[in-house]
């Protein structure tokens, strides 16, 4: 059977099956209405009621499941995941895998929408080496640049070694603002 | 990392590829994951024989959540008596509607997997409870 404990592999495998078999724009499609739509619902639905409580509740519950390193901010005007150690890009680095060519951009493919639908935009970056920063704010309330830093646990801080390690992509509001590569 | 959350992502992608794409183009996921994805997997099997088929379900079953799945080695078969298949249990207590043709996953997958390590493979059963064997071809070692 497929199971879950080795799932991240065949995950991005997926993503490199669907790319080869249908084209770039299938696994965008795949994201959304396989991912967002279908099986994390259950974040759906408790974004769109509870907005940056159902957040909490959705990653804390989450990221425990998943033993993932971060840390949550709760501001009175954003939510803020701070990702030092993603289990998902971590398993992949760890056992040698990367079939599709950019696995992180699968979170923004499927949570984009979720954020949409619920009304908030994201201020989002990953450096593809598992760190990441998630900033979700209410639509038209979010400032049309990247966030300052927000202190100790900001990933940003981390060692230019780290974070700087790799090419990273960078959304603010939703948008992609980096280069493609 | 055993998330069972995951069960809905393969749930999900099983019933995105079925609807979009059709059931042809579902089972060729399948038996292309299986002779990609799974490639080392079939040649510890080949290489190992039915030791590795046992140990590799023994280990991998006590891994998964909510799994009750008995594993047997006999002279020419390995038999995984799935008494709880822990994806259908983790979908059902979700209230998860259950992709159609679910359960073939493992018909193809393991079908594909055993076949290119020089096995035969049966399933009877489903939707939660199955029995799966795994045996040598005639004249294999």
């Amino acid at each position: 059977m497929i199971g879950v404990q080795d799932f991240v592999g065949y995950y991005d495998w997926t993503f490199a099956y669907l790319q080869r078999t249908y084209g770039d724009q299938a696994v965008r499609d795949y994201w959304v209405r396989a991912i967002s739509l279908d099986s994390q619902r259950h974040a759906r639905a408790l974004i769109e009621a509870k907005g940056f409580d159902g957040m909490a509740e959705y990653w804390g519950h989450t990221l425990a499941m998943e033993e993932a390193g971060y840390t949550f901010q709760r501001a009175a005007d954003y939510f803020r995941i701070d990702m030092f150690a993603c289990p998902s890009k971590g398993y992949l680095d760890q056992h040698g895998l990367a079939a599709y060519s950019d696995y992180c951009e699968h979170c923004m493919g499927w949570i984009k929408p979720v954020m949409d639908a619920a009304g908030f935009v994201i201020h989002h970056e990953h450096n593809h080496a598992g760190q990441c920063y998630w900033e979700m704010h209410r639509a038209g309330q979010a400032a049309a640049q990247v966030p300052p830093d927000r202190g100790a646990h900001d990933v940003r801080r981390l060692p230019p070694a780290v974070w700087q390690q790799r090419r990273r992509h960078a959304y603010v509001a939703s948008q992609r603002v980096d280069q493609e590569a | 990392m055993a998330a069972g959350d995951f069960y809905f992502v393969i749930n999900a992608t099983f019933r995105y590829l079925h609807d979009t794409y059709g059931k042809a183009a579902l089972v060729d996921y399948w038996t292309a994951m299986a002779r990609e994805y799974f490639a080392d997997l079939a040649e510890r099997f080949r290489a190992g024989g039915l030791e590795a088929v046992r140990a590799y379900w023994a280990e991998y079953f006590a891994r998964e959540p909510g799994a009750d799945v008995q594993v047997r080695r006999t002279e020419q078969a390995v038999e995984l008596d799935v008494r709880q298949c822990p994806a259908i249990r983790w979908l059902r207590a979700a209230g998860r509607p259950i992709a159609p043709c679910y359960c073939e996953h493992c018909r193809h997958v393991c079908g594909t997997i055993a076949a290119a390590a020089g096995m035969s493979f049966t399933l009877a059963g489903g939707d939660g409870a199955c029995r799966q064997v795994f045996r040598l071809q005639e004249g294999a070692a």
